[in-house]
């Protein structure tokens, strides 16, 4: 491990999006510290501009606190891309670990089902199933992971075809290991690297596709959320840029932090890669 | 001659294979757009603003809505085998008119930006693989990211204030001018000049996938043993670069694009909407909302076919650059 | 004596009216570029009244009558009429030397076929609108004379390019006008003729070279651009790409700053026709909303001015009445209804709950509150409104569904508890306001009628009188006994009298000459070299 951490702390530019996602998700454990009024409030005069009135980041039409707003939104928005990930990881993890570990038809009905769904414009068709089960913070979490998945099932499937085949697989099967135990216990942990990394990328890429969904306006009206709020301000971004200006960048530098980090976990899981820099 | 034949063998196979993938591509979403409340009458006698439930019962006979939905969908895939891909209940068109309409206006936007986006992203990515761990390096990884990063619509609207407002370089929006509806040679610039911004704005987003792939491309080449036998052959570090590697890390890249197109239709919903580009993208967001079936699926069928045969067309170019293939 | 108009009077007037403060020479020619938002599903505008049609349509359709700002009756296909002095029979005398724009001649047998055949059975207003006609004669060419079961007052305020488009028997007898061909390739009588209409980009129609008003139309074409995204809209508004944008397609937000430079400006008139209301509809059978005391309390707490301020800047007008106060020249409008206040009365309003037995500093009721998903200002409403209705224990949560889903809920299934919308009032309370309070307007699957369930035989049987009554005053008194009923149950709260505004380019001369604005046929429209 700490071989791992070594070097991975070498990588200045993976510490520092560790670092930008530390802050975030400080902010997003204290909002209720710093900003104990719900975010929906009507805080003050509207339309302020940052530092005016009380407000750091300036306040919105209805006179709602941008900086409440992003602060609590950091929960919602970190909400989606962990959870939505997490679902998308399972699904293609089962689906990719069944696929490359029997192989055969099994492997023939799960691939050919990874490639509908990877065939399906993928935007388009969250959009679909937001509209269709009605946009709220869970149908949101559904359609991300929903067209998430099949990247995962083709990776973990790779993974397990090459493994599979390994002496230390051989010998679980002739010591009589059970397949869920080999496929769980054996298989999966030497796969894992990878799954991190493309796991990271996607908490990323599923923060951008809620708030693409909001700005169609697809986002849950009741909970604070990046995309809800780039949505609410997109109107006034000529007479009041701060108020989705702010929440625009939130989202640059979390995106960009996760994507650091991310790069940085592959240098550092990736020994191939390791050895040339 | 033999290399020929197989490989016609082999497009072959690969087409049967793609037909159960586009029908359940079809089937699902056909069962899935079930789930959906309301249907097509509804929106329309909506936006009529009153209509008898009788007028509403007739309409829904005429577009076939009030048959079960096995029926339905029986006749739908019934119509599909026949290349018919029905009637729009809401532009009372023919799907395949209205799409056929869509598809110069997303094809030129698509091939525009993938030309742009893997043009730029492989000189990045060059640059970028060439000066590892420079300061060149980390600015062009940040760039991309950024670019990455920032929501598409706020970038297409900052390009529009500053190109369009401040400069009067560009028109905000439309695909040509339609006050002066040029012919000829006019027009071709005339459609070029308004492709400008939203290529730029799409492109800028897929431009970091491109610039991180021909970068890991790039290094992932170089440590291969031909490059330790074309140095030990002596050749020049630079004919080593932009002659062996570059041509063997564009693969990557190529497979890449293929992919892309599928997305590329779906993605350019934001983009066609801020610049009013009327491509399928927003047809299909709108018949969503209609809940405009026949058209909804059509759009879906089209895009289906179109990844199909692109990730073919990729496969069989890759199969040709490929140079185990070629020694073989 | 017979009640004999010659609108030749009115006409001269109304042309006074025009070249008073604008005495300048018009320019002919150029193309008008207008914003049509969002795209219309056809352009059969005798099919239906969706907004995005009126844009289009009228400028090739005429109808019997145009109107002009205060609603007086300007001649339009028929150039005069005559009402019998029991009311029951209206003779239209029809302009002669009007074509269709495939070169047929217009004639009476048009009018006829057109009430008769199409509006009376397909358009989604017109079996109201005409539902006293029984007949239509037609002695010759151009002379058609409606027979009626009972006087109707209010059909003569029904009669534009807009509402009621006159179409060409030619085209449609005998097929069904839901499935003709007319729908995408309309052919009329108006100042424009339809030529083109790419999917996605624009519609485009041509000058009519012979249009039976003289010397008109000044443009050589008109040209009607979608653009989906408010932002660039309004971008395209200030770079000149598009020179008018109407019902709402620039954001009050943007308008405001617009209105700034020097070459654009903005307007509210052209909407006297449409008389749009701002309100919230409750399933009055059952849940909370079903106690009056909730609704009157709900009516109070929001504070209208706070809406019109911050969410529609400044354009809009409170409720004061069920009734928009439009209605106030025609002497129909009562003003100092109870329970409506511009500013909210959070104190009136928990009284009034406290007096019906809930706590006020408690929770009173939980509720799931729809929004009409016609864009951002009405979520930023539902946003605001949650916030205010938390102060008397009224605990919403908020839904915001694509236009089918909310449709069907509301209008269909019934399955909701209170419902952000907005109805057009329309010229005459019969033909806006009585399908929303009526019993005969409980009618599930009709979309925008008595949702709330609302039955009271009272204002029952004092709508039916004002919708016959012929005599003014009469008819006042019977609207103000309604109004009061209204306030007293308040079935539905209504927000405010919405303002649309209209921007347009400085540049663009007379496009706001009739009541129906963008809806009309705009025949005169010029642009300033």
């Amino acid at each position: 491990m700490t071989g791992f951490w070594g070097r991975f702390a070498r990588n200045r530019q993976a510490v520092l999006g560790l670092g930008i996602l530390a802050v975030v998700g400080l902010i997003a454990a204290t909002a209720h510290l710093f900003f104990p009024e719900d975010p929906f409030s009507l805080a003050g005069r509207s339309m302020s501009p940052p530092g005016a009135n009380g407000f750091l980041l300036g306040s919105d039409s209805l006179g709602r606190d941008v900086a409440a707003g992003i602060a609590h939104g950091a929960k919602t928005s970190l909400l989606i891309g962990l959870v939505a990930t997490i679902v998308a990881v399972c699904i293609g993890v089962i689906m990719g670990a069944l696929a490359g570990y029997y192989g055969g038809w099994i492997d023939d009905v799960l691939m050919r089902t990874t490639e509908m769904f990877q065939t399906i414009p993928s935007f388009i068709f969250a959009i679909l199933l937001v509209a269709i089960m009605k946009p709220s913070i869970e149908s949101i979490i559904i359609a991300i992971a929903v067209v998430s998945w099949p990247a995962v099932a083709r990776l973990v499937r790779g993974e397990f075809l090459s493994l599979r085949n390994r002496e230390f697989v051989q010998a679980c099967h002739t010591v009589g290991m059970s397949d869920v135990r080999i496929m769980l216990g054996e298989i999966l942990p030497n796969c894992l690297s990878p799954i991190i990394v493309i796991g990271s990328l996607m908490v990323a890429t599923a923060i951008l596709i809620e708030s693409g969904l909001a700005f169609l306006g697809l986002g849950d009206p009741n909970i604070m959320s990046w995309g809800f709020q780039i949505g609410a301000g997109r109107t006034l971004l000529r007479s009041a840029w701060w108020v989705c200006t702010f929440p625009g960048i939130a989202i640059l530098l979390t995106v960009l932090a996760i994507n650091l980090v991310g790069e940085g976990l592959n240098d550092a899981l990736n020994p191939r890669l390791r050895e040339r820099s | 001659m033999t290399t020929a034949g197989k490989r016609a063998r082999y497009v072959l196979k690969r087409l049967a294979q793609a037909i159960p993938i586009v029908l359940a591509i079809v089937i699902l979403n056909f069962l899935l757009l079930q789930l959906a409340e309301g249907d097509a009458v509804d929106v329309l006698a909506g936006e009529a603003g009153s209509a008898t439930p009788e007028y509403m019962a007739e309409l829904r006979a005429k577009f076939g809505l009030d048959q079960p939905i096995h029926v339905q969908l029986a006749r739908y895939l019934w119509n599909v085998v026949q290349l018919d891909l029905g009637y729009s209940f809401r532009h009372e068109m023919p799907v395949s008119e209205l799409i056929v309409d869509r598809v110069f206006a997303t094809g030129l936007l698509m091939v525009a930006t993938i030309l742009l986006a893997v043009g730029f992203g492989i000189l990045l990515g060059l640059l970028a693989a060439v000066g590892l761990n420079t300061w060149r390096d980390t600015a062009i990884s940040i760039f991309a990211l950024i670019t990455y990063a920032t929501p598409l619509f706020w970038v297409g609207l900052m390009l529009i204030v500053v190109f369009s407002l401040n400069l009067g370089w560009f028109p905000t929006s439309g695909m040509e001018n339609v006050a002066m509806f040029y012919e000829g040679w006019d027009r071709v610039f005339n459609i070029a000049h308004h492709l400008v911004l939203p290529t730029i704005t799409l492109s800028l987003f897929y431009l970091a996938l491109y610039t991180r792939l021909m970068r890991a491309s790039m290094l992932e080449q170089a440590g291969q043993d031909y490059v330790t036998t074309a140095r030990a052959k002596g050749l020049t570090e630079r004919r080593i670069v932009f002659v062996h590697v570059l041509r063997n890390a564009l693969l990557p890249v190529v497979t890449m694009a293929g992919v892309q197109v599928g997305a590329l239709i779906g993605g350019s919903v934001i983009v066609e909407s801020v610049f009013a580009w009327p491509g399928l993208g927003m047809l299909a967001f709108e018949a969503l909302f209609a809940r405009d079936l026949n058209l909804l699926l059509g759009i879906f069928l089209l895009s289906a076919v179109l990844v199909v045969a692109v990730n073919l067309v990729v496969d069989i170019i890759y199969s040709m650059l490929d140079p185990r293939i070629e020694v073989g | 004596m017979t009640i004999r108009t010659w609108l030749a009077t009115g006409l001269a007037a109304s042309f006074l009216a025009f070249a008073g403060p604008a005495a300048q020479a018009q320019t002919a020619g150029g193309t008008f570029v207008y914003i049509v938002q969002p795209e219309p599903p056809s352009l059969a505008s005798y099919l239906s009244t969706s907004g995005p049609i009126g844009l289009v349509a009228p400028k090739i359709y005429d109808g019997l009558f145009d109107y002009d700002n205060d609603l007086n009756i300007v001649p339009s296909l028929a150039e005069s009429y005559e009402v019998s002095e029991d009311g029951k029979t209206v003779t239209f005398n029809l302009r002669q030397g009007v074509k269709w724009h495939d070169g047929e001649d217009f004639t009476s047998e048009d009018v006829q076929f057109t009430v008769m055949e199409v509006l009376k059975k397909v358009h989604p207003r017109g079996p109201n609108t005409f539902r006293e006609v029984t007949n239509i004669d037609t002695p010759d060419d151009f002379t058609a004379v409606f027979n009626l079961a009972n006087p109707a007052p209010y059909m003569l305020r029904g009669l534009s390019g807009y509402e009621s488009p006159i179409v060409p028997k030619h085209l449609l007898e005998g097929q069904d006008p839901r499935t003709a061909d007319l729908a995408n390739n309309p052919v009329g009588t108006g100042a424009y003729k339809f030529v083109e209409w790419r999917k996605g980009q624009f519609v485009r129609l041509d000058k009519n070279e012979n249009y039976w008003r003289e010397g008109l139309p000044y443009l050589d074409r008109v040209v009607g651009r979608f653009i989906p995204d408010a932002s660039t809209r309004t971008a395209a508004m200030e770079s000149e790409e598009v020179m008018y944008g109407a019902y709402g397609a620039i954001p009050n937000i943007d308008a405001v700053r617009l209105k700034d430079l020097d070459y654009i400006d903005v307007t509210t008139e052209g909407y006297s026709m449409i008389n749009p209301m701002a309100l919230i509809e409750f399933d009055t059978t059952d849940g909370p909303f079903a106690d009056e005391a909730i609704r009157k309390a709900i009516s109070l707490a929001l504070d209208r001015s706070f809406l019109i301020e911050n969410i529609w800047f400044g354009y809009g007008n409170p409720a004061s009445s069920a009734l928009s106060s439009n209605f106030d020249p025609v002497g129909l409008y009562k003003s100092g209804m109870p329970n409506y206040a511009p500013n909210a009365d959070i104190e009136a309003a928990k009284a009034i709950l406290t007096e019906a037995g809930y706590d006020p500093s408690g929770t009173v009721a939980t509720a799931v509150l729809d929004l009409i998903p016609y864009g951002e200002d009405w979520r930023r409403a539902g946003e605001y409104m949650k916030q205010a209705l938390g102060e008397i224990g009224v605990e919403v949560e908020l839904r915001y569904e694509d236009v089918p889903t909310w449709l069907k809920r509301v209008y269909a299934d019934y399955d909701f508890e209170m419902n952000v919308n907005f109805f057009y009032q329309l010229p005459d309370p019969v033909l806006g306001v009585h399908r929303h309070y009526g019993t005969d307007q409980i009618r599930q699957g009709t979309h925008f009628v008595n949702s709330s369930r609302y039955s009271n035989p009272e204002l029952d049987a004092l709508l039916a009188a004002g919708a016959q009554e012929p005599d003014a005053a009469e008819r006042s008194a019977i609207y103000a006994q309604i109004q009061e009923i209204l306030a007293d149950d308040m079935p539905v709260v209504n927000l405010f009298e919405m303002e649309f505004l209209t921007v347009f380019n400085t540049k663009l001369k007379d496009h706001a000459t009739s009541a129906l604005g963008a809806y009309g046929p705009m025949e005169r429209v010029w642009i300033e070299e």
